[in-house]
């Protein structure tokens, strides 16, 4: 089984996630767990797909992760926004058309094996607009005695939105660094990045679970 | 080639490090925001409770110093004219006959000592204000004066009278009484206006004598020296500002002035 190092940080993130379910809970974000499972099962399958089922690429695994992880980010992201009942149906009909589209995308448009790079480069702009917007609302808020550094949705939502920003030009550019073979070090500059912006946004995750816990403490 | 994928490979990298500049620039700005936003909010609870530290210690002042008054006018006032009256039946024995126009004094004397505790409980109650206008209110300060004789009071206005709000009636009102206090007590002045301007936001009231001034860096130094303190915290406390002019011999003018809201 192969484990590239990024996923050494998710693994990490999740354990942490798993212990700490008090803490996220604490903060609502219990749906953390989730998310993170999926990740790590996704990524998991991806770096083992070829080996294991004599594929020439994991793609399909990716597709798949899109149409199941999108719904969960966009419940994290609109429970860190603090969103009030009529924010929280827009939000929801805004998910509704994303998915649909995303869905619409996988079997009809750029289909189940090729990589859906319109999906990736969607998810990643609706998720770097949320993070966004959360981090303008966490700034922005009226109570005196919160310090954002400690807040965990700060760092969640920093680190998303950092990750996005590297997403959305590396799988924009996904098919042209593949055909071109573009390379940094001998490895696919693709892969450079995202596993550099993996290991940071889980590394962020991790930081964020843990000052949940250690607030819900004291 | 090789030059031509290193040249691409270049500018992806720049763009994405430029991309991830202005993200991390927007996270940094965010937070800043967000420092500044607290640290605002800090200093004005800070300067709340500054300010409802000075509002206390001001009621404590007015309070101390009424009951001050208090004393003091039951002491010179009632408290001699009652004496006197004590002294006066003391002098009645039962053996003599009724002397009438003793009984006459002791009723003048005590007649004198309730009229006095009258005036002084009209003075010091605040509900009769809250009926009147603070020019009424003042009218009626400046009537129990000239009753009282000696002292030549006049009331001038200028502009269309306004409604103020009630506490700064009442907070208004007590700083003329503190100025008329003043002028009887240390002044020895035979002249005393008030003068009321009407301004659009504001009323200016400016209570002047000619008595014999004094020098207001002085008496401010001193600890509760002619009531000057209690002048600003009052005019402070109702939103308004307050000015003492004086100068020895040559008379006192305060004025003060005081939002209507």
């Amino acid at each position: 089984m192969t484990l590239l190092y990024f996923q050494y940080f998710q693994l990490l993130s999740l354990l942490l996630a798993i212990v700490c379910r008090k803490g996220l809970s604490s903060f609502s974000i219990g749906i953390l767990i989730p998310i993170l499972l999926v990740d790590n099962i996704s990524d998991l399958l991806g770096a083992n797909y070829t080996r294991l089922f004599h594929s020439p690429d994991n793609y399909f695994i990716f597709n798949l992760y899109y149409l199941v992880s999108t719904p969960l980010y966009l419940y994290l992201l609109t429970i860190m926004l603090k969103a009030d009942a009529r924010e929280r149906r827009r939000i929801l009909y805004v998910g509704l058309a994303i998915e649909a589209f995303l869905i619409a995308n996988y079997f009809f448009v750029q289909g189940k094996m090729p990589f859906n790079s319109f999906t990736a480069l969607l998810v990643n702009l609706t998720n770097f607009v949320f993070s966004c917007l959360v981090l303008a609302r966490l700034a922005l808020r009226k109570e005196e005695d919160s310090h954002l550094l400690i807040d965990p949705y700060f760092w969640i939502n920093a680190m998303i939105l950092l990750f996005s920003l590297v997403s959305m030009i590396a799988l924009g550019l996904q098919k042209y660094i593949a055909l071109n073979h573009i390379q940094v070090d001998g490895k696919s500059l693709y892969f450079a990045l995202m596993q550099a912006a993996n290991a940071a946004l889980y590394t962020g995750y991790s930081g964020a679970i843990l000052l949940c816990q250690m607030q819900r403490s004291k | 080639m090789p030059d031509a994928k290193e040249q691409i490979t270049t500018t992806i990298l720049a763009v994405i490090f430029v991309l991830l500049f202005f993200g991390v620039l927007f996270i940094f700005m965010l937070s800043y925001i967000h420092y500044r936003r607290r640290q605002n909010a800090r200093e004005k609870k800070a300067m709340q409770d500054q300010f409802d530290q000075q509002l206390m210690q001001t009621r404590l002042e007015i309070q101390e110093q009424t009951f001050r008054y208090l004393s003091e006018e039951i002491h010179d006032h009632v408290g001699q004219l009652l004496s006197l009256a004590k002294i006066q039946l003391s002098s009645v024995r039962d053996t003599e006959p009724v002397d009438h126009g003793l009984v006459k004094d002791v009723y003048a004397n005590v007649t004198r000592a309730l009229q006095d505790l009258r005036s002084l409980a009209k003075g010091l109650h605040a509900g009769h204000i809250r009926h009147f206008s603070i020019r009424e209110a003042v009218d009626e300060e400046v009537q129990r004066i000239r009753k009282a004789g000696g002292l030549k009071v006049s009331v001038t206005s200028e502009g269309e009278e306004k409604k103020i709000k009630e506490e700064k009636q009442l907070i208004l009102f007590r700083i003329i009484q503190e100025c008329l206090q003043n002028c009887l007590k240390h002044a020895s002045a035979s002249n005393i206006n008030i003068g009321f301007t009407w301004y659009a936001e504001q009323l200016r009231v400016r209570v002047r004598d000619d008595g014999q001034g004094f020098d207001t860096e002085k008496a401010s130094a001193l600890a509760g020296g002619l009531g000057l303190e209690n002048i600003r915290n009052r005019a402070l406390l109702s939103g308004g500002s307050s000015v003492i002019h004086s100068r020895p011999g040559e008379g006192t003018t305060v004025t003060v002035q005081i939002p209507y809201e």
